[in-house]
């Protein structure tokens, strides 16, 4: 009966493949992330979470030239443009954005804004932890999504109290 | 009728009357040859060489824009040297242009962009830096970008010809030519923006607008300007339910391009912080914001009152408020608060004009006619001052058609630079300097006769037994100073029977005065201080706490020309729609107000839906002459009425000497233009008062 002895070998090769394959998992470094427990690791490329970039004056990168916004599928980003004067300035232009809000009830996360910006000014971050059981709080301002100012920078021109900041 | 010059232009056969621009003839066959310099209208200049195309047995490739079509000339645009040509002209335009589009306010519509996508080369070669020269500011409303600007010259043109103005100019030589300003730093000219608008690319840019939004981030609505008589139409541009800008840059209207200071940038009283927004009633002798249904339970009861107890009412309409407005005011007055006191501040005497021409049809100048016809008659006015369109009309007539300008004015006037007579007159010897020119006159084929309030009463019939011994075809316009003057007087916003005059008004002891839209307590121009009311019972509906305002017991917030539907007639008698563009919190349109009244008093059924395509409709139906086509208006034209052709007589007699006009300069707007921040900013305004 070689059928039912080559059934008995193929079976137990079978297993000792699958175990195989077990044993050198267990051997090798775990790729399961712990989030929550361990912040989540991301490609370069991933389109999280706006963030809106400074130059190296600390100066914002946007011009508020509504490129992204018109680019947007969804519509979903608003801009209201002011001029800088001998005493606020804001951006290195000689517009900058004094209202920049992008609504995530709404953006998909498509990068074209992205794309269209001229000034390198908006970029996809790495941030997913957008949900929110109050829509109301997923329109995202200026504020929320500009760059941190490096550090050693000098803004030319810090804006005065009561005007608008350079954050 | 000239023989057609016949031509090929790539391949298809064009014909076209001789003296057409092979650009032109080019654009009637449907084929595009790009241009920056040339421009309809205005004197050739070549200086761009956009225009390139290939003639057949011309060595070298012609400028399209300055060549004229002659028998069996063959062009090309089409091929690959022309393109080149093309390219190479972007290319060198572009060589010290600026990367700026994501800030240029042009961006989005400027003529260099769609140029460059379209023909153009996408990469530079030029590696050199460019030469950065600073932003200038010509004046409150003129900013120049010298690195921007391509040199076509047609700011210096429409600056020169169109608007007489001449306040632009190029200095220096070759790679530095730069446009420059009249007064070396600055600008002092009529502010019309008539140059930025014109601009192809973002060279010059307006105070009002600049960095403000994107031209594709607004709504454009099209209004018409709520200031002169002229009724131009601006195009505004709305985001957010804020004004942006103004222009007209689609030419459609009675005006094409032009708008003078206040059409294009003096929208800007809409928002001043002394804008009402809230009704004010009269408590313990000081006005206190209340809700609107307190203030209109207080109008409705006391009128209910004062009906009851057989009280006068007098009515003052506006030169401002829409056909609709009036009509319903008038009906209001007449029909439910049964006085025959109405009036408005009448600006010129059109109903001497009328009853002079009664019998005879078509003898009122359009704002077209100004253009077309091949003579112009301007009697008083300064019509570059206060009525610049009508002057821009005469102007490009001039220049166009060559037509014969006859200026008969007390002051020197800007049409004297290309007038055929200009005449100085004293007050009184108007008649006198026409029978100089009777036989002047005479010999011309045919005349328009503008006049302002130095003819009122007797003398405008007097004016017309003049022209009409001319024995030509003479038509007349009566100037009136304000966006519905004309429109006031059409809706019958006059006295009835037995009735007393706006001044009668002010002075008598009425049980109620109600003022829509004007401010007849402002007092007389020149002498500071207002009147004291003497009725006992006022209501007022402004957009602002006038003298009128303040002596008032009830101030109702009343809705700007742009914050409402409805139509307005201008001084020639052209009708034309309004579109509401926004809406300020708090005010509502004269119409709604009035309407509300008429139902707090109960009264309303009588009156009919205060909406204003039923009241037009009605207006079309009842009032003589504005039976005009829908179509026309609706599509955003003007459209002319015909006036009563009949004898008209005014109740209790003409009383010419109550007609006057303000006068109102370039930079001046009655009431209204003191809360513009540009009329009041710009240096000339200053100078003008
Ligand atoms: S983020 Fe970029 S594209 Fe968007 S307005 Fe700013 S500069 Fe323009
Ligand atoms: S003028 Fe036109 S091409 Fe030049 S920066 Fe402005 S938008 Fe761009
Ligand atoms: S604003 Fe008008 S008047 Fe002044 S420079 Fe420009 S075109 Fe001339
Ligand atoms: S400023 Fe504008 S309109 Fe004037 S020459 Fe330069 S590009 Fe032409
Ligand atoms: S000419 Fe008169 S109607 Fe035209 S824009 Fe000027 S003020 Fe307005
Ligand atoms: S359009 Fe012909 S040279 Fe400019």
């Amino acid at each position: 009966m070689p059928n039912k002895i080559e059934d008995v070998f193929g079976v137990a090769a079978a297993i000792a493949k699958g175990m195989g394959v077990t044993f050198k998992e267990m051997m090798s470094p775990t790729v399961t992330e712990y989030y929550p427990d361990e912040p989540a690791k991301f490609e370069e490329r991933y389109r999280g979470a706006h963030v809106l970039q400074r130059d190296a004056n600390g100066m914002e990168k946007c011009v508020a030239c509504f490129l992204c916004a018109a680019a947007c599928p969804a519509d979903c980003i608003y801009i209201e443009a002011a001029e800088n004067t001998e005493t606020v300035r804001i951006s290195g232009g000689e517009r900058y954005a004094r209202v920049y809000n992008i609504d995530y009830n709404r953006c998909i996360f498509c990068g074209y804004c992205v794309e269209a910006c001229p000034t390198d000014a908006i970029t996809h971050g790495h941030g997913f932890e957008v949900a929110s059981f109050n829509t109301s709080t997923l329109i995202k301002r200026k504020e929320d999504m500009l760059a941190p100012i490096p550090p050693g920078a000098k803004p030319p021109v810090i804006a005065p109290a009561g005007g608008p900041a350079a954050h | 009728m000239p023989d057609l010059v016949k031509l090929t232009i790539d391949g298809k056969a064009v014909q076209a009357a001789p003296g057409t621009l092979v650009i032109d003839a080019a654009k009637m066959a449907g084929i595009e040859i790009p241009a920056f310099c040339y421009y309809e209208g205005l004197t050739l200049q070549a200086a761009c060489r956009m225009c390139l195309v290939e003639v057949e047995k011309m060595p070298k490739m012609m400028t399209a824009c300055t060549l004229p079509v002659a028998e069996g000339m063959v062009v090309r645009t089409e091929t690959p040297q022309v393109a080149q040509a093309r390219k190479y002209t972007l290319e060198f335009l572009l060589t010290n242009h600026p990367l700026d589009c994501p800030v240029c306010d042009k961006g989005g519509e400027c003529e260099l962009q769609d140029m460059v996508f379209r023909y153009g080369a996408g990469e530079s070669r030029y590696t050199e830096e460019k030469v950065h020269t600073p932003e200038k500011q010509f004046s409150p409303v003129v900013f120049f970008d010298a690195p921007r600007c391509i040199l076509c010259f047609r700011c210096v043109r429409i600056c020169n010809e169109g608007m007489g103005v001449g306040a632009l100019g190029v200095i220096y030589r070759g790679v530095l030519s730069e446009i420059a300003p009249n007064h070396g730093d600055h600008l002092e000219c009529d502010e019309c923006g008539a140059c930025i608008d014109i601009c192809p690319v973002g060279a010059l840019t307006s105070g009002i607008y600049r960095y403000q939004t994107r031209p594709w981030e607004m709504q454009h609505v099209g209004a018409i300007c709520t200031h002169c008589g002229d009724g131009c139409k601006t195009t505004l541009g709305v985001r957010n339910n804020r004004i942006i800008r103004g222009n007209n840059r689609d030419h459609s209207g009675i005006n094409g391009e032009f708008l003078c200071i206040k059409g294009r940038y003096a929208f800007d009283f809409y928002d001043h912080p002394e804008r009402l927004q809230a009704p004010l009633v009269r408590k313990n002798g000081k006005l206190e914001e209340v809700s609107w249904s307190e203030a209109l339970d207080t109008v409705a009861n006391r009128f209910n009152q004062i009906r009851a107890d057989g009280g006068t009412f007098g009515v003052i309409g506006s030169n401002h408020t829409t056909n609709e407005e009036n009509f319903y005011l008038r009906k209001f007055a007449r029909e439910v608060l049964a006085t025959p006191h109405i009036d408005h501040h009448r600006t010129g005497d059109v109903t001497a004009l009328v009853d002079a021409l009664s019998g005879k049809t078509g003898r009122m100048a359009t704002v077209a006619d100004l253009y077309n016809r091949k003579a112009v008659l301007v009697l008083g006015a300064d019509l570059a001052r206060e009525h610049p369109l009508l002057s821009f009309q005469i102007r490009a007539n001039y220049r166009h058609h060559q037509a014969h300008v006859y200026a008969v004015t007390p002051g020197p006037v800007r049409e004297d630079k290309y007038a055929v007579a200009s005449v100085r007159v004293a007050s009184g010897g108007y008649f006198a300097a026409l029978e100089d020119l009777r036989a002047r006159l005479k010999a011309e084929p045919e005349l328009v006769i503008v006049f302002d309030d130095s003819f009122k009463g007797p003398d405008v019939h007097r004016l017309v037994e003049f022209g009409e011994s001319l024995g030509i075809p003479v038509r007349y316009i009566c100037l009136v100073d304000y966006s519905n003057s004309r429109g006031a007087l059409d809706m019958g916003l006059v006295p009835g029977e037995g009735g007393m005059r706006l001044d009668e008004m002010l002075a008598a002891d009425l049980s109620a005065l109600w003022v829509v839209g004007a401010n007849p307590f402002k007092g007389t121009p020149g002498v500071p201080g207002s009147v004291a009311r003497k009725a006992r019972f006022l209501v007022v509906q402004d957009l602002f706490l006038t003298e009128t305002a303040e002596q008032a017991d009830v101030v109702l917030p009343a809705a700007s020309a742009y914050e409402k539907s409805g139509t307005v007639t201008n001084t020639t008698g052209e009708v034309q729609r309004l579109k509401r563009a926004i809406n300020t919190m708090g005010a509502k349109p004269d119409l709604e107000i009035m309407g509300f009244i008429a139902r707090q008093m109960g009264a309303a059924g009588a009156l009919g839906p205060w909406v204003p395509e039923t009241v037009f409709a009605e207006i079309r139906r009842t009032v003589h002459g504005y039976d005009i086509p829908l179509p026309e208006i609706d599509t955003g034209g003007a459209a002319p009425t015909t006036p009563v052709n009949g004898r008209v007589t005014e109740a209790g007699g003409p009383r010419p000497d109550l007609i006057r006009s303000d006068h109102n300069g370039l930079f001046a707007s009655g009431t209204l233009g003191r809360y513009s921040k540009v009329l009041n900013s710009v240096l000339e305004g200053r100078l003008d008062r």
